[in-house]
């Protein structure tokens, strides 16, 4: 095995008094999809928070190409090459679909403007839709755009928190294909997925988190084809 | 009819100050996301530093003694153009109180939007008493002299004064240049994203500690100019800014809190309303001037039951 790009080790946190993560090691290499499926409230998003310094780490380290990150605050976590696509409220309604991926790009030296460009010819709906508020968009839109202003910092590491919530299968399977070419073009994903079979196939690897540890790791395929697995998480 | 006319002149003086203090109130709660209580005093904080800093620019251009009555060079730099400066030493004083305070009490305190309101009554009273140990609690006005109505309304029917020019125009221009700043520029979008959701902001890399620092300035320097201009029309006395707090609320409420467009027309309808009220006597209504707050208060509640979040509901 490689050196990680991300690697959570140990890794506990929660939200006030009360701890969710116990104790969570995870491992991300730089050309990999990964996959954390679990029951709901296994801490899944929180292990995303915890990663991208929305959360500060109560103990254990969250390390990024051997350096440690835990509790280096969001913003300078996207300076150091990681992106966030956050479970909900994950586009900012009240602005443009431009202005949502211009503010993506704050932290880029130099113009946006071929970056947003890119992006453009990458998803032609954003173009058509540019002058329009965020607010305004459907579901699978409204994915693909916080998936596109997480990408104008184009970053090494893209952490996504449930892509397909609440999108028609096509839909959803659109969006996983648009996951896994970006990490085709070298971005190390890890993605939180209920739809787990859908997220699992395009996945490298895969965690079952429960109750803030991991409960089962193993190769995408290995992980569906075991029948416990399949039994406890994946819904049979 | 040229009373009503001439009514609605002063509603607009009356607005404009209105305006400029919601906006400042509104671009805060929109950001630091609670009702700031000391934001009257930062309009008497920002009329006072004017004062000082007009009577310092007045003597230091013209050489001392008070040449404002004056007519030439002398009196155009001891006046107009010291006022210039006054507003813009106004402006930036209020600026610096307001992020003082900031950093020096509502980032150090860990507690809720309520418990932020109570520390901002607080601080409010801080800045109301430095005020009044500085000055004094007497009246007191801008050097300048006060004209009599411009002779190009006259035939209109109304009486207007440079003053009241000075403070509609500028008023003009200021929401002009918050306008441009808040739609066109990298600041103005990293504000209305951090207004927005602020997780998201920070993910996507905005400082928003700096986005807080900047609204805190703008939002402030906005209710010192309205101070200014309060002390221009009026005079100045240290509860200026905290007898005016209450219309502004309402002006803030009715546009939709959060919202600056919403307090841009909150203050404008509040502030014409407001100064409206003796007119109804004109047609009959037996109600005077002393009443106009509660007039004003009565409509702002009607248009909430009409709107319950306000004219411009939620959105920056
Ligand atoms: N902001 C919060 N404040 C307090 N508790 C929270 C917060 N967010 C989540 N929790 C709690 O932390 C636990 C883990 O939540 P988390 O969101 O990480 O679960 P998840 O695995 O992502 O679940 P889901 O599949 O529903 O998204 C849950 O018990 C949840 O109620
Ligand atoms: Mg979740």
């Amino acid at each position: 095995m490689s050196d990680p790009v991300l690697e959570l080790d140990g890794v506990e946190s929660g939200y006030g008094d009360v701890q969710v993560l116990n104790g969570l090691d995870i491992r991300l290499e730089a050309d990999e999809i990964v996959c954390l499926v679990g029951p709901n409230g296994a801490g899944k998003s929180t292990a995303l928070k915890t990663a991208f310094g929305l959360l500060e780490p109560w103990s254990g380290s969250v390390r990024l190409r051997g350096e440690e990150i835990g509790g280096t605050p969001p913003e300078d976590v996207v300076r150091l090459g990681v992106g966030f696509v956050p479970q909900t409220e994950n586009v900012f309604g009240s602005l443009t679909i431009a202005e949502n991926l211009k503010i993506g790009g704050v932290s880029r030296d130099g113009g946006v403007g071929a970056r947003v460009e890119e992006l453009y010819e990458r998803f032609p709906l954003l173009r058509e839709k540019r002058t329009a508020k965020a607010r305004t968009l459907s579901g699978g839109q409204r994915q693909v755009l916080a998936f596109a202003r997480a990408l104008m910092t184009d970053p090494d590491v893209l952490l996504i928190d449930e892509p397909s919530a609440g999108l028609a299968p096509n839909t959803a399977q659109e969006v996983f294909e648009d996951v896994a070419a970006v990490n085709d073009l070298g971005t190390a994903i890890l993605m939180v997925e209920q739809n787990a079979r859908q997220g699992l196939a395009i996945s490298d690897r895969g965690y079952v988190l429960d109750q803030g540890r991991v409960a089962y790791h193993d190769d995408a395929a290995e992980l569906m084809d075991d029948p416990e697995v399949a039994e406890l998480y994946l819904g049979g | 009819m040229s009373a009503t006319l001439q009514y609605l002149v002063n509603g607009l003086v009356y607005s404009g100050v209105i305006v400029l203090a919601s906006i400042g109130l509104s671009l805060v709660y929109s950001i630091r996301g609670f009702a700031n209580f000391a934001h009257g005093d930062t309009m008497t904080v920002g009329a006072y530093a004017a004062l000082l800093a007009f009577s310092g620019t007045s003597a230091l251009l013209v050489g001392g003694g008070n040449a404002t009555a004056g007519g030439g060079l002398a009196g155009l730099l001891g006046g107009p153009a010291a006022f210039v400066v006054a507003l813009a030493v106004g402006m930036v004083v209020a600026a610096i109180v307001a992020i003082a305070s900031e950093r020096l009490v509502y980032s150090k305190l860990d507690t809720s939007a309520v418990g932020l309101l109570i520390a901002s009554i607080g601080v409010a009273f801080v800045m109301r008493a430095i005020v009044q140990i500085l000055f004094g609690n007497i009246q007191q006005a801008y050097a300048l002299p006060r004209s009599g109505p411009l002779p190009g309304f006259g035939a209109l029917g109304v009486a207007v004064t440079a003053r009241d020019v000075v403070v509609v125009v500028a008023t003009i221009a200021l929401v002009a240049a918050l306008h441009v700043l808040l739609q066109y520029t990298s600041l103005g979008r990293q504000m209305r994203a951090t207004s927005d959701n602020r997780d998201l902001a920070r993910a996507s890399g905005i400082r928003t500690n700096r986005i807080v620092d900047a609204t805190w300035a703008i939002g402030a320097g906005l209710a010192g100019a309205g101070g200014v201009f309060l002390g221009l029309s009026l005079r100045l006395q240290p509860l200026m800014g905290f007898n005016l707090l209450l219309v502004v609320f309402a002006a803030v409420i009715l546009g939709g809190i959060g919202s600056v467009y919403g307090a841009m027309i909150g203050g404008l309808v509040i502030g014409v309303i407001h100064e409206l009220v003796p007119a109804l006597s004109t047609y009959g209504v037996p109600i005077n001037a002393q009443y106009a707050n509660t007039v004003a208060f009565l409509i702002m509640v009607a248009i909430l039951l009409l709107r319950p979040r306000g004219i411009m509901g939620e959105a920056v």
